[in-house]
């Protein structure tokens, strides 16, 4: 499935107006190769979230259409409205708020939901949940109702749910908003046992510097900023001019 | 509103439960084909938005009681008569077997009565009549409340057709019950129309690009819609010109208050006999025509309503603004 | 949410609880139908139903309390309903009527409470699949009773601020329309959230038809 001469995940000069004019995002160029982690960083109405939903295919982008000229690539193949499944295999996309993702009465139908779609059969499906949740640490919880647990249990069955499906890339938007410290720490050590590509939006810097090598700066829709984490969070001209702070543990 | 088990007879149960079946059948078809992927998010948080809304009591002019929404029209007025119907059927279905509110085998007739009616009957009058004023704010919401006036009254009207039918044999003249529920139709009618109103006001203020125009692909023909209009409006003429009429207890909130959903009804103690702790005696002898009387008294407000409603909400409503879809960026 | 069948697992395990879910709602409605078919004068028919009902709750593990309190706001409103008829027209007629009223009610609302307490809402919708109700209604019901936990909390949360601000108090038509805006911001709130949730089902291959994992019709 990897191709690994194709980097996993390339944006060639993409744009995206909403409906109502404005320009969420403006000729973004950027590839990320296999197995890095790449957090996203910006102040809050950057295009984020917007740029996120891009490599799922969730907003209706005019280059959906463009089979010749796509402007989003996901292992070398152009993101267009014919290979949307095949997509959103390949790439898991994790919500900000969990509520938003659970939406099956029971545990266990919420993470088998995604297996269910990729149409494998019943003994597969069950051992795809099993999996999931054995992977986020939350193997006992299969008849539990989601509106039970706590937010950092919701986040990590959503988690669930998405490497259920196997994707070779994990899309990340705000994983640590609401979360406690340890529900956080425990995220953190989810996510770094997961061998694909990573690429996580988010305002959490410490986050960043423990689990990402690489940060793209956004603002007003353009990358303003790309580098090694340490060289671009660090560097204070950087974060203040786009709305953020060196980190404590970055400042000299 | 609900009717409970043992009010009607089971025959009776049966056919409408028949019938039901069918609208549900019908509307989960036409479902498809309207909301397409989205038909099972939105139909199942319609529900769980009516479901909620009934749990906000609405106090009636200093009696110690109070009402609440039903929300037929409201579901249909915002997804169409298909999904609303859904929505308000899914909603008696929860509460008959997850609260003992409302009955497991009248489940059927109450279905037909709120879901039917209050969803398809509510939106084809809701649909005439924007038809006529056009497609304002201003016009949407009178065209709402005229709805869920028609569609409480309507409701009203079927629930005597299927009480004569049940205690026909019982050799009993059921007047009593009946002039008695036209009066609290008459109110709850009036309840319904006003919070669906203002509720519908609010939504077109904020969000005018959520409630779309009734001739959407998937609404109801030209024919149609005209003849069940018709239909309703000779209903809810049935109901106000005969003293005729029933309506069995509504426990809804009693549930409410044994469950873990108490905490949200602090505020009043005494709703407990909600709508319908109106003192009974004298009104069972009451002729026909202070009952009418109601209906009529009843109506007036409701265009009045309509009007004032739909003139806060012309000057409330901005321009509309299109979603610009990005969540929490 | 201990007392009912609400949410998941509520730890009792009686023998009520025991039976399939199936037959529960099947045993809930006989009853129910046999109450509506027995006349008047085999009251005593109607007493044994009652008794019936009432072991069935003993044995579910339903308290007294709940029993009582259930029953306290039920049954004043069965008696004025069922009065209005002999108050009209005061006949032998009218008052048997009225009386077979009381106990045909009265039986369905026990054995309503019975099922209320012994079927979990994932029982029922299993049970529900297996009788093969449409899938897309089971896969909405579903829906809602997720998102009926979240809207209750957010309906909470909504009070509380508006309380916060006016204490709840004023005159009718302001808290008409205090309470309506209520609603209204609920119902803007979740229907955004429909659409995210709908992103986030499209994310994971949704392609809107229902498969559950029981196997059955699935596609």
């Amino acid at each position: 499935m990897a191709n690994s001469d194709q980097p996993a995940m390339e944006l060639r000069r993409l744009s995206f107006r909403y409906p109502n004019g404005r320009l969420a995002l403006e000729e973004i160029t950027c590839a990320v190769p296999h197995g890095e982690r790449v957090a996203i960083v910006g102040p809050s109405g950057a295009g984020k979230s917007t740029l996120l939903m891009h490599l799922n295919g969730l907003l209706p982008s005019p280059s959906l259409s463009k089979d010749d000229d796509a402007q989003v690539a996901i292992e070398g193949q152009a993101v267009t409205r014919s290979r949307l499944q095949q997509i959103r295999r390949q790439v898991g996309f994790l919500f900000q708020d969990p509520d938003d993702q659970l939406f099956c009465p029971t545990v266990q139908d919420d993470v088998a939901f995604g297996p269910l779609n990729l149409g494998l059969d019943r003994a597969e499906v069950l051992a795809r949940v099993e999996q999931g949740l054995a992977a986020v640490g939350m193997a006992d919880c299969l008849t539990r109702n989601p509106s039970e647990l706590s937010t950092g249990e919701r986040k990590r069955v959503c988690l669930a749910g998405i490497l259920a499906c196997g994707p070779s890339i994990l899309v990340l938007d705000e994983p640590t908003s609401n979360l406690d410290p340890r529900a956080r720490r425990q995220l953190l050590h989810i996510l770094r046992e997961f061998a694909g590509t990573l690429i996580v939006a988010t305002h959490d810097l410490d986050f960043v510097i423990d689990l990402c090598s690489r940060v793209l700066v956004l603002e007003s829709g353009k990358v303003q900023a790309d580098g090694p984490t340490e060289r671009v969070l660090s560097d204070p001209l950087i974060m203040d001019r786009h709305g953020l702070e060196v980190p404590w543990r970055l400042r000299r | 509103m609900h009717i409970r088990d043992g009010i009607l007879a089971p025959e009776v149960c049966l056919a409408a439960g028949a019938i039901s079946l069918g609208a549900i059948t019908y509307s989960l078809r036409r479902l498809r084909f309207d909301l397409e992927d989205r038909a099972v998010p939105l139909t199942g948080m319609m529900a769980a938005i009516v479901f909620a809304g009934q749990m906000v009591n609405f106090p009636l002019f200093g009696l110690p009681v109070s009402g609440h929404l039903l929300g037929g029209v409201l579901a249909a007025v915002m997804l169409g008569p298909w999904a609303g119907c859904l929505a308000i059927s899914m909603v008696l279905i929860v509460q008959a077997v997850l609260f003992s509110d409302g009955g497991l085998m009248s489940l059927g007739a109450n279905i037909l009565n709120m879901a039917v009616v209050g969803a398809w009957g509510g939106y084809a009058v809701y649909a005439t009549i924007r038809r006529i004023l056009g497609n304002g704010a201003a016009a949407t919401v009178s065209a709402a409340v005229i709805a869920a006036w028609l569609s409480v009254l309507g409701a009203a009207a079927l629930f005597c057709a299927e009480f004569l039918c049940s205690s026909r044999s019982a050799g009993v003249d059921p007047r009593g019950v009946l002039s008695l529920m036209v009066l609290y139709h008459s109110l709850i009618g009036v309840g319904e129309a006003l919070i669906t109103g203002a509720v519908l006001s609010f939504v077109l203020a904020r969000r005018g690009d959520l409630v779309p125009t009734p001739n959407a692909p998937g609404s109801v023909g030209t024919i149609g819609r005209f003849a069940a209009t018709g239909l309703m409006a000779a209903l809810a003429v049935a109901a106000i010109v005969a003293p005729f009429k029933s309506e069995s207890p509504d426990g809804l909130d009693a549930a409410a208050q044994d469950l873990k959903f108490d905490k949200l009804e602090v505020e009043r103690p005494a709703l407990v006999l909600d709508d319908y702790a109106i003192p009974v005696a004298e009104s069972a002898w009451w002729p026909a025509l202070p009952v009418s009387l109601a209906g009529i008294v009843g109506t007036l407000v409701v265009f009045i309503a309509a009007v004032v409603l739909a003139g806060i909400t012309r000057r409330n409503v901005v321009p509309i603004r299109v979603a610009d879809g990005s969540h929490g960026n | 949410m201990g007392t009912s069948g609400i949410g998941s697992d509520t730890g009792s395990h009686s023998i009520c609880h025991a039976l399939p879910a199936g037959m529960k709602l099947l045993l809930t409605l006989g009853i129910i139908l046999v109450a509506g078919l027995i006349p008047l004068e085999h009251w005593p028919a109607q007493g044994l139903l009652l008794a019936l009902v009432f072991v069935g709750l003993s044995l579910a593990g339903v308290t007294m309390r709940y029993l009582v309190r259930r029953l306290a706001l039920f049954l004043p409103l069965l008696l004025v309903f069922g009065l209005s008829v002999p108050m009209a027209r005061s006949n032998d007629a009218a008052w048997s009527w009225t009386l077979s009223l009381w106990l045909r009610c009265t039986v369905s609302f026990m054995a309503g409470l019975w099922l209320v307490h012994v079927l979990p809402f994932r029982d029922l919708l299993t049970t529900l699949r297996y009788w093969h109700f449409p899938p897309a209604l089971i896969a909405m019901l579903g829906f809602m009773y997720r998102y009926t936990f979240i809207l209750w909390d957010e309906l909470r949360r909504l009070r509380n601020a508006r309380a916060a601000r006016d204490f709840g108090g004023g005159p009718w038509w302001r808290v008409w329309s205090i309470n309506s805006q209520v609603i209204g911001l609920l119902l803007l709130r979740a229907m955004e959230r429909a659409e995210r949730t709908h992103r986030a089902m499209l994310a994971r291959g949704w392609d809107g038809s229902i498969r559950f994992l029981d196997g059955k019709d699935a596609g």
